[in-house]
């Protein structure tokens, strides 16, 4: 048996292949829309891929073995951060054994620390509360002024991991904060459609995207984050819409349509499943059509 | 100037002379003021910290600003948590708990998790129950800097045998092991103290993991058996492992594992004689299995829909020679003379957002009724009241060649509090 033993370790090792020279960072992030904002920074000089998917919940992505893979070889993990992943992320970092993506390596990127981040609870945190964030709302990405802070972000640390490509991801940074600001002037008659306008939302994923559009989550279709509707909240959400005069009630893809649907039925509102992350929905291949098919939609539904 | 510097003099010292000569009700009268004006300015004070409390809820940074972050762990605390098993056994000829009791905590798990330093993380799992008392479940460290991809610990860990063995009993989809498990494994599962050296690679395209392990000992040591010797005097008497993992995604929804283990050791075994304390001889005892896994879980509705199918194939394998004590005639010995071979196989299957339906069938040639055949049949119901909390309700039919059927119907609550480490996928 031991002869066995030693005879399957030294295949293994000898099985392993050689890593071939390339010039390309290796990027890997948790989400759709680091992956997109990599992408636009790095250009040609990364090779970037993604775990979860834009319409899946990342808070829920299973830590498979193929994503190992990915990460081994990583130069960066770039990740939302704020415990957004941590449901899955540290078997992936620890099954990877990569000391470049472990905290402290070079390549640990938590994206979250270039954000101003918003509700961070005051006071003791526990469970009760559902499934809280300690350090604060994660879904930051749906404010174009944290989109422009991930590429200054990614700008940085391409440029310390590869200085050859300094000049190269500067460009690629200005390029994708000027095209931004062209959007954000065309998306400027839709914010004004949707400022002030009372709506209800199925998680707070939503909430970056409200302080950037202006508009008004009068409640939740959630009781606490991450716990599904009880009958009892749908009713006392019922009455708010009522008395607010809500008329749109805003979910995610990945959320059970139907009980959004009995609630606007109940309340004459109108459920709007808009895409929370690039590739939530087929044609949304980017963050700039990503941010202009949420808001125009959202613009649309609320006239 | 000597005007000037004595009439300071002499007005700093009348002020003083004053003060001393001031009443007492007029020094009470100050020093309530005095008081007040402080009681004022922390009133004010707990305000503005309140407004920065709240500011905090809101965005409490301006546009093109990015808050100064701080460490979220400054006395680099571990991470804490603590998971509770509670079961009720319900089964109509009375309680199958090991304990007798129809409710009983089964087990409580501390865990204490944290990086050690820049090389190395340190994992410590202590279990707590009524029939164990205290027992250090896991506890082992992970060097986390090795060069090749190499993953190695030392210390006590699950050992990496079949599929089901690598879960904590409370984190399993059914409330105790297989039989298979629990029979040529150990009913909470086998450990190991020792070494563990892990590599993952891909020479084919998709995920393959060897993982090999040298341990103390086959399995724990028997209470009432004792041997000339120790199992592990030589070295070939140690414990060793190899698992070979295969992983393959098919579609961005479904997948499969289907990987192979074996385990070798020394065990005691009994003797129908006893010489002195010794009562048991030392024989060599493998096991190989094979375990396959798939998974169903479509990515936009994965939320509410899922789909998983394991089974594992197990051959305990009693073969070799047999360490008998001086003067014991073979004819004396009382261990397993035979092989044994065991298999499940689970479904389940998610029917909405916190509940799954499954089931189980186990088939064994069980060692401990010298290979009369166990069939047992499970149906169960998980609810997940949150990712935190889980309570199964489950329906067991149960019978072994020669000895009639068994009806078991188990409840189990279970919890975990503190942050604790995903298991496993």
């Amino acid at each position: 048996m031991s002869r066995f033993l030693s005879l399957a370790f030294v295949a293994a090792a000898g099985l392993t292949p050689s890593r071939p020279a390339e010039a390309q960072l290796r990027v890997v992030t948790s989400t759709t829309d680091l992956y997109d904002i990599a992408r636009q920074v790095g250009g040609a000089r990364i090779k970037a891929v993604h775990i979860s998917e834009g319409y899946q919940d990342p808070h829920f992505v299973e830590a498979k073995p193929s994503f190992i893979l990915q990460l081994q070889r990583a130069d960066v993990f770039a990740f939302v951060g704020l415990d957004l992943e941590i449901g899955w992320m540290p078997l992936l970092i620890d099954g990877a054994r990569n000391p470049k993506i472990r905290m402290g390596g070079s390549g640990y990127v938590d994206v979250s620390k270039a954000i101003p981040v918003i509700d961070v609870p005051s006071g003791n945190v526990d469970r009760s509360q559902g499934d809280v964030h300690p350090l604060g709302n994660p879904h930051y990405w749906l404010d174009p002024d944290n989109a422009k802070r991930i590429a200054r972000l990614f700008e940085d640390k391409f440029s310390q991991l590869d200085p050859a490509g300094e000049s190269t991801y500067e460009a690629g940074r200005k390029a994708f904060e000027s095209k931004l600001d062209a959007n954000e002037r065309q998306w400027k008659t839709y914010v004004a459609k949707i400022k002030g306008k009372p709506v209800v939302a199925w998680h707070t994923s939503w909430r970056y995207f409200a302080e950037y559009t202006g508009m008004n989550i009068v409640g939740f279709m959630e009781p606490k984050p991450g716990v599904p509707p009880s009958p009892s909240h749908l009713a006392g959400l019922i009455l708010t819409m009522q008395r607010t005069h809500a008329k749109v009630i805003v979910m995610e893809p990945f959320y059970d349509k139907k009980t959004a649907d009995f609630v606007a039925k109940k309340t004459g509102a109108t459920v709007l499943v808009l895409p929370p992350s690039v590739g939530g929905k087929k044609g949304i291949d980017d963050y700039f059509a990503l941010m202009q098919y949420d808001i125009s939609q959202l613009a649309a539904a609320l006239q | 100037m000597r005007t000037l510097l004595v009439a300071v003099t002499v007005g700093l010292f009348s002020a003083a002379a004053t003060a001393a000569q001031t009443p007492d009700s007029v020094r009470a009268r100050a020093r309530a003021d005095s008081l007040a004006r402080a009681r004022a300015d922390s009133i004010r004070l707990v305000r503005e910290l309140e407004a920065m409390g709240r500011q905090d809820t809101t965005r409490s940074v301006l546009p093109g600003q990015v808050r100064p972050t701080g460490s979220t762990n400054p006395r680099l605390l571990p991470d804490f948590s603590a998971v509770g098993d509670l079961i009720g056994d319900f089964s109509p000829k009375g309680s199958t708990q090991e304990d007798g009791g129809r409710f009983s905590v089964r087990e409580v798990e501390l865990a204490v998790q944290a990086a050690v330093d820049p090389f190395f993380r340190g994992d410590v799992f202590l279990g707590i129950s009524d029939v164990e008392k205290i027992s250090i479940e896991q506890a082992f460290l992970t060097a986390t800097a090795l060069p090749w991809r190499l993953e190695a610990r030392l210390g006590r860990f699950l050992m990496p045998v079949g599929k089901q063995n690598t879960t904590h009993r409370h984190d399993l989809h059914t409330v105790e092991h297989a039989y298979v498990v629990q029979r040529f494994l150990g009913e909470e599962g086998l450990k190991g103290t020792g070494v563990y050296l892990a590599r993952v690679f891909a020479p084919f395209g998709f995920y393959q993991e060897v993982i090999l392990t040298a341990v103390d000992r086959f399995g724990e040591a028997p209470e009432d058996l004792v041997a000339e010797e120790s199992p592990n005097k030589k070295l070939s008497g140690l414990g060793y492992s190899a698992r070979l993992r295969n992983y393959w995604d098919f579609s961005q929804s479904t997948n499969l594992e289907l990987s192979a283990s074996a385990m070798t050791g020394r065990r005691e075994q009994p003797l129908t004689v006893s010489l002195g304390e010794v009562n048991a001889a030392l024989a060599r005892q493998s096991v190989v299995g094979l375990d396959l896994t798939y998974r169903w879980r479509p990515l936009q509705q994965g939320l509410y829909r899922s789909f998983l199918l394991q089974g594992e194939l197990m051959k305990q394998f009693n073969h070799g020679k047999v360490l008998l004590p001086q003067g014991v005639d073979p004819a004396d010995y009382a261990g397993p003379a035979r092989d044994f071979t065991g298999a499940y196989l689970f479904a389940r299957y998610q029917v909405t957002q916190r509940g799954f339906l499954g089931g189980r069938f186990d088939w064994v040639q069980d060692p401990e009724a010298d290979g009369a055949r166990l069939l047992a049949g499970t149906i169960l119901h998980e609810f997940f009241p949150s990712e935190f909390s889980k309570l199964v309700v489950a329906f067991e039919r149960r019978s072994l060649q020669g000895a009639g059927g068994t009806t078991r119907l188990l409840l189990q609550a279970s919890f975990a509090v503190g942050p604790h480490k995903p298991h496993p996928f």
